[in-house]
């Protein structure tokens, strides 16, 4: 079937037809590559080059190249390896969260036989996931305000936990305002892995955990031997694209946070944006080598998941 | 096709006979309190939110749940009241139509020709949509974005928005469409091609109506990220007037006159209303789109 008569057709009618008929595969991809290249595969070239020059965005002097200069600057700099450690403080409370509670939520919803309930709860779980990014940062920065925020309301006046004085200040780089933001990428992720947990749960064959109950196993066992094999490849795939989302946040602390260099919240992410976008000329070479250096130190730990988390067999 | 088989067989399996009457319903009761708990949980901010665009001024400071007395008349206040907001809103649905639409067209098209066109060389695109699902390309790859928009004129531009943000999601798009289209036997494709049907009729007339479902997911995918962007939205575009209403209302600071709390609280409303409306409309072909799209890849 390897046709090329675009190149043979003289005229424009046998050109029409074999457009039609004998078209190449790649026009049809074209749309998408060009997007593709332009959009995604070439920034980050562009990026990788600019990591090796002097490059300031507002300097009307020409860029040089200089190495492996911005790398080493960048490793020298204490901010660095903070910055990349209060990502991964982030990335250790919002991760466990994620998974264990969707998967035991999706345990409980799979056993549920009335089919409309099911569909009910099914479709109230995503309804967060539905809500647009932006849109769910707003809603938890309401939640968590000082004056109006159901939160504190809750903790001062309900339960009486914290007075006006003490009550605690989530927000604005606070030692609190991980966990806040911790707390409210669970809520956002919980419906969403949920479903997916859902969906592997119902590959599970259904007389499966039902011949082991009446073989007498306890319900422990048919979780570990059953249901934990089933859902390993989908708790892979969460885990690994989780903590990809999780050590790359930056909406979140550009939000909640602000560009204090001594918040828990100014990540790699946040030194990388504000060297390049903020901060004197915009030196973005060496904003491109903390972009790199934080990468690929992602990069390196998501291999490593990989390896631990591939199903056995 | 298994997939499809399976959850057929998985919908008529639901039924079983309860040995033990009691002690069933007994765990049943702790089961749904749980469940509900859970789901408390998750419409619990939204419904906040619903009530304070609802609550009288006064109410809104002092943070009671139940208001002494309703207002409604938020609502038609941001519309008289706050200058930019219609614009804000309109540039929401500009910009989010023209991605949504853009990359399902490129996913589309790319989905239908990996699949069912063999090209030479799609293994190798595919495995590079998905690496870059792992790469964090958009917190890296911004320097570059603001350098081409610069480039092309169109920082502060709410029509440039569109380019960089149709690629956010086109990768999953792809694989999405790609997954789904496999799922079309080959002998259909084959037989509209020997009926003398080209490859732009078999995929608009034959290919495309049987992937509904993965259409209206990749649809409300890019709704969603389209909707809600915020990093590029705030680093190439400076005024408020050129940007996108969540994004102003990241900014907004709760408190008197245009931007009092019930009056944020609704425009929040507004925003958020129509997805989540959308979605429930949709959420049968959508759940059958992810078991199609999603779950197999």
């Amino acid at each position: 079937m390897a046709t090329r008569p675009v190149g043979h057709a003289d005229t424009l009618g046998a050109r029409m037809t074999a457009l039609r008929h004998g078209m190449s595969p790649w026009w049809f991809l074209l749309p998408a590559v060009l997007f593709f290249v332009g959009y995604q595969a070439y920034p980050i070239f562009r990026v990788l080059w600019i990591s090796f020059t002097d490059y300031q965005y507002l300097s009307s002097e020409p860029a040089h190249f200089v190495g492996f200069n911005n790398y080493a600057a960048a490793l020298n700099d204490p901010l660095m390896w903070s910055s990349l450690w209060r990502a991964t403080m982030f990335t250790i409370m919002f991760l466990p969260g994620t998974i264990i509670l969707p998967l035991l939520l999706a345990i409980l919803v799979d056993k549920v036989s009335n089919p409309r309930l099911a569909t009910l709860y099914r479709v109230v779980l995503l309804i967060p996931a539905v809500i647009p990014s932006t849109l769910v940062f707003v809603l938890w920065k309401w939640m968590y305000n000082y004056q109006v925020g159901p939160i504190n309301h809750l903790l001062v006046d309900v339960f009486g936990l914290f007075t006006l004085q003490n009550a605690p200040q989530w927000l604005g780089g606070t030692s609190l305002t991980l966990p806040a933001i911790a707390v409210m990428e669970v809520w956002w992720g919980l419906g969403y892995h949920t479903i997916f947990f859902l969906a592997g749960l119902a590959a599970i064959p259904k007389d499966l955990p039902e011949a082991a109950r009446i073989d007498g196993a306890s319900e422990w066992s048919i979780f570990w031997h059953i249901t934990r094999p089933a859902l390993a490849p989908i708790m892979m795939i969460l885990v690994v694209l989780r903590f990809g989302t999780a050590m790359a946040v930056i909406d979140e602390y550009l939000i909640f946070g602000g560009f204090n260099r001594d918040s828990p919240t100014y990540t790699w992410t946040m030194f990388m944006y504000d060297q390049a976008f903020k901060l004197g000329l915009w030196r973005q070479g060496f904003a491109a080598a903390i972009g790199m250096i934080g990468a690929v130190a992602m990069m390196i730990v998501m291999i490593i998941l990989i390896r631990i988390f591939r199903p056995k067999g | 096709m298994t997939i499809a088989l399976e959850t057929i067989h998985q919908s008529s399996a639901g039924t079983k006979p309860a040995p033990g009457w009691f002690r069933e319903n007994r765990s049943a009761i702790v089961r749904h309190g749980v469940i509900n708990f859970f789901m408390l949980i998750i419409l619990a901010p939204l419904v906040w939110v619903l009530m304070m665009s609802i609550k009288s001024r006064s109410d809104a400071m002092r943070s009671d749940f139940w208001p002494r007395r309703f207002d409604f008349t938020h609502y038609r206040y941001v519309f008289d009241k706050i200058d930019t907001f219609p614009i804000n809103l309109l540039n929401s649905i500009y910009v989010t139509s023209g991605t949504v639409l853009i990359t399902t067209v490129c996913a589309v098209l790319a989905g239908y020709a990996l699949v069912h066109m063999k090209p030479k060389g799609g293994g190798l695109v595919v495995a590079t949509l998905l690496i870059s699902l792992y790469f964090p390309v958009r917190v890296v790859s911004i320097i570059s974005v603001y350098e081409i928009q610069d480039y092309l004129n169109l920082i502060n531009s709410t029509s440039g928005l569109i380019l960089p943000y149709v690629t956010l999601n086109l990768a999953i798009s792809v694989l999405i469409m790609r997954s789904v289209f496999q799922l079309v036997p080959h002998e259909v494709v084959e037989a509209a091609k020997v009926d003398g049907a080209g490859p732009w009729r078999t995929l608009w007339e034959i290919v495309l109506p049987m992937a509904r479902n993965g259409l209206v997911v990749i649809f409300i995918v890019n709704f969603v990220t389209a909707w809600g962007e915020f990093l590029l939205c705030s680093t190439l575009t400076n005024d408020q007037i050129v940007r996108t209403m969540p994004v102003v209302l990241a900014g907004a600071q709760g408190g008197l006159g245009q931007w009092s709390w019930p009056a944020l609280a609704a425009v929040y409303v507004l925003v958020v209303t129509p997805g989540i409306i959308a979605f429930t409309f949709a959420q049968k072909l959508f759940f059958k789109g992810l078991a199609e799209g999603v779950v197999k890849g």
